[in-house]
């Protein structure tokens, strides 16, 4: 019994004592190390070597990142490059646990752009090297400044994607409508889902389909960048409910939230069976399309038009998101995971990832022509995808995951019409401020 | 190992014999208390500390006294999340174990196809959450789903909304529980059952018990420790709930399944405030412990 007593009152002291020591060490090593100034890069053209790891995800389907790879070794011998995969569902979650534990590769491409991570101290002011290598982050689409925090770079948009409208040709021509311009109203879309709207039952043809995401209504409130999805006050998203919750219960134009909802169903599968004509989605959907009618998966004659916009605002102007790729702040080798940075992000690597139907940050016109061109891109793509200005769903802001995420509860509320919309906009106003108040 | 009976061999032998106990004893229970210590223990720990920290992962911990707990139990959206998981325990534990002692008395006796049907309603038990989850929701779908078209075969009008409303939400994911857990409980009960002798049977016949007092004066007084097992073990399961309402409804519409354990998740997992969401699971660990606490009690003076 003492025995029992003895042992255990000696495990409770090893256990804290072990639970303190790992504590302790932990702690003071971020406070030490981020003092350290940010690789000055004064030494300039002093050539660079060694080797470097580069975080990404599902390499299998992103296979241009190893053809990015290879071609920058190729160019630069001294400096190896070691890719790191991970799966994209476990990315994030994976990324902020290697951050946070100090294991985290050299160049790290960031799925869902971040604050937290510049807020943390643990990503490389760029603003040194940018300045002597002459950048021009002019030419990022105006999606450079979303990296600019506090005055500091804090890394390079290297790929990106927006909304496009997506259109079943068929279904247009079954009705004798004229496909959809490339500059067009929202009002003209919800006017033009109504004419493409037949059937009933199992065999109705709906003249569009919004997914569940809230971004597929609050998307077309931002889309002119006067507000953002922070607030805090809501009601400028107002028109946009009003017209998909019209399109939902009085038109039946888009199948509703609550059956999207429960049966889980996913965007492509309604526009690759050819039940649905418009489909406002992102770029990224396009290399999905390609390979389903290569495959004989599909049969969907589609195409895509410029995402509709507001009464107001130039065409061109859509919403979208983007890939940013940074430096660990605490990589041994800055210098050489510079190299590697700006050669992703500048004129040679957007080319790689043109060619591979991929939009770079620094998209042109010429680069877009070269997207395009890839076997298998409809017809007048090249014009549907120009863009006059590409707003950010998401902005680089503190709180914007809370944000998000009662942005989505509120959504489902309003969509199922378990709230009036107003009050669900008022509601979202008052959460808003309660999580920036926090 | 044979040792031979000298003076010192025996004095060491003789203090031997207890730490060799203890040395074998260890050993046994090493490999799992290895696994334990690392992955749970230390854990569990670790989190008692945080509660007390702001902390978001990386940056020093800024050691806050009990601030996370007064701004947890402060907090509206932690008192909702906390009354729903009490309203979602209070049905899930109750109809469940009402449920399965009704199953297990029903197929204890040798009738047609017995087998066939305690299979069929454990194997919920073993199916997989996520195909469980999907399943449901198509059933539960309001306008086509199989549920709401047979509500409405037999003249409700008006069938709930189920995962697709804020009222129906809830009974939809309680259901689902109970549908998933009743054959583990019902497969205890049985065990009790066969192990109750046939002659207290005979006995209570023979001194002309009713089939019903048969039941309350025999039977369920047989059951009283299968029972509090059964109580226990569906209190912390419920208590515990994440899985199934992440696949059904990840919490909503809105906040109308946002349990305890979710609440806890998106505080931090999603917010990173690693603190309060320790000082939210550090309550939920309160509560539990108290809960059973009463059960061992109640229990205990059940069967005294």
């Amino acid at each position: 019994m003492k025995m029992k007593k003895v042992l255990a009152l000696a495990l409770t002291v090893i256990l804290s004592s072990g639970l303190l020591a790992g504590c302790s060490k932990q702690t003071p090593s971020p406070p030490s190390a981020s003092p350290q100034p940010t690789s000055s890069g004064s030494e300039a053209v002093a050539p660079v070597s060694g080797k470097i790891t580069f975080s990404i995800w599902d390499l299998n389907s992103n296979s241009y990142l190893q053809t990015l790879v290879d071609n920058f070794t190729d160019a630069n011998p001294d400096i190896e490059v070691e890719i790191i995969d991970t799966p994209s569902d476990s990315y994030v979650s994976k990324l902020n646990i290697d951050l946070n534990g100090g294991a985290a590769a050299d160049v790290i491409l960031v799925k869902e752009a971040d604050y937290s991570m510049y807020q943390k101290g643990q990503i490389a002011d760029l603003s040194s090297y940018i300045e002597r290598d002459g950048i021009d982050l002019t030419t990022y689409n105006g999606l450079a400044e979303s990296l600019n925090f506090d005055g500091k770079q804090m890394g390079l948009p290297f790929r990106m994607d927006y909304y496009v409208l997506f259109y079943n040709k068929d279904i247009f021509d079954a009705a004798g409508t004229d496909y959809p311009s490339n500059d067009m109203l929202w009002a003209d879309f919800e006017e033009l889902a109504k004419q493409l709207t037949s059937g009933e039952g199992a065999n109705k043809t709906y003249g569009a389909f919004l997914h569940t995401w809230q971004a597929c209504v609050q998307n077309w409130a931002v889309q002119d960048g006067k507000q953002t999805m922070m607030g805090p006050d809501y009601s400028f998203m107002k028109p946009a409910y009003e017209m998909v919750l019209r399109m939902q219960n009085e038109d039946g134009t888009i199948q509703d939230y609550s059956t999207l909802k429960t049966a889980n169903i996913h965007y492509s599968s309604p526009f690759q069976m050819g039940t649905v004509a418009m489909l406002p989605m992102g770029t990224w959907f396009m290399s999905t399309m390609i390979d389903r009618v290569n495959s004989g998966e599909s049969e969907v004659n589609w195409a895509i038009a410029t995402l509709p916009h507001p009464e107001g605002l130039a065409a061109g102007n859509t919403v979208g998101s983007f890939t940013p790729i940074v430096i660990n702040k605490f990589s041994p080798n800055k210098d050489a995971a510079w190299e590697f940075v700006k050669y992703c992000a500048t004129a040679e690597g957007a080319k790689v990832l043109a060619e591979a139907g991929q939009i770079p940050g620094c998209a042109t016109d010429e680069l877009r022509n070269i997207i395009t061109s890839v076997e298998g891109m409809p017809e007048g793509a090249s014009e549907a995808m120009a863009t006059k200005g590409v707003v950010l769903d998401r902005p680089t802001v503190p709180f914007v995951n809370e944000v998000n995420q009662m942005l989505g509860e509120e959504h489902g509320l309003i969509m199922l019409g378990e709230v009036g919309l107003e009050e669900g906009l008022a509601s979202m106003a008052e959460r808003a401020k309660e999580i920036k108040g926090e | 190992m044979p040792a031979k009976p000298t003076k010192t061999a025996h004095t060491r032998k003789g203090m031997a014999l207890g730490m060799r106990n203890t040395v074998v004893g260890l050993s046994f229970i090493l490999p799992n208390f290895i696994g334990f210590f690392i992955f749970i223990l230390i854990p569990v720990i670790f989190s008692l500390v945080l509660s007390f920290t702001k902390w978001d992962g990386f940056t020093e911990m800024q050691f806050v006294g009990l601030q996370n707990f007064t701004n947890i139990i402060t907090d509206k959206y932690f008192l909702q999340a906390m009354g729903r998981t009490l309203i979602f325990s209070a049905f899930t534990v109750s109809i469940t174990t009402f449920v399965s002692l009704g199953l297990a008395v029903l197929l204890n006796k040798k009738l047609f196809a017995t087998d066939f049907f305690r299979s069929s309603i454990f194997f919920p038990y073993v199916a997989s959450i996520v195909a469980v989850g999907v399943v449901w929701n198509m059933l539960f779908q309001k306008d086509f789903g199989p549920i709401n078209e047979f509500l409405r075969f037999i003249g409700i009008a008006n069938p709930p909304g189920w995962t697709a409303s804020v009222k129906g939400a809830v009974p939809a994911v309680i259901i689902v529980f109970i549908w998933k857990n009743m054959g583990y409980y019902m497969l205890v009960y049985l065990a009790a059952l066969q192990n109750i002798p046939a002659e207290l049977r005979e006995a209570s016949c023979i001194d002309g018990a009713s089939p019903a007092q048969h039941f309350w004066r025999v039977t369920m007084p047989m059951l009283s420790s299968s029972t509090f097992f059964v109580v226990l073990m569906l209190t912390i399961n419920s208590f515990k709930t994440l899985d199934l309402i992440m696949v059904m409804t990840s919490g909503g519409p809105g906040q109308a399944t946002t349990l305890i354990v979710n609440y806890i998740y998106n505080k931090g997992f999603v917010s990173n405030h690693y603190g309060p969401a320790s000082a939210a699971a550090m309550i939920l660990f309160v509560l539990v412990a108290i809960i059973t606490v009463i059960q061992f009690r109640v229990e205990k003076k059940a069967s005294m």
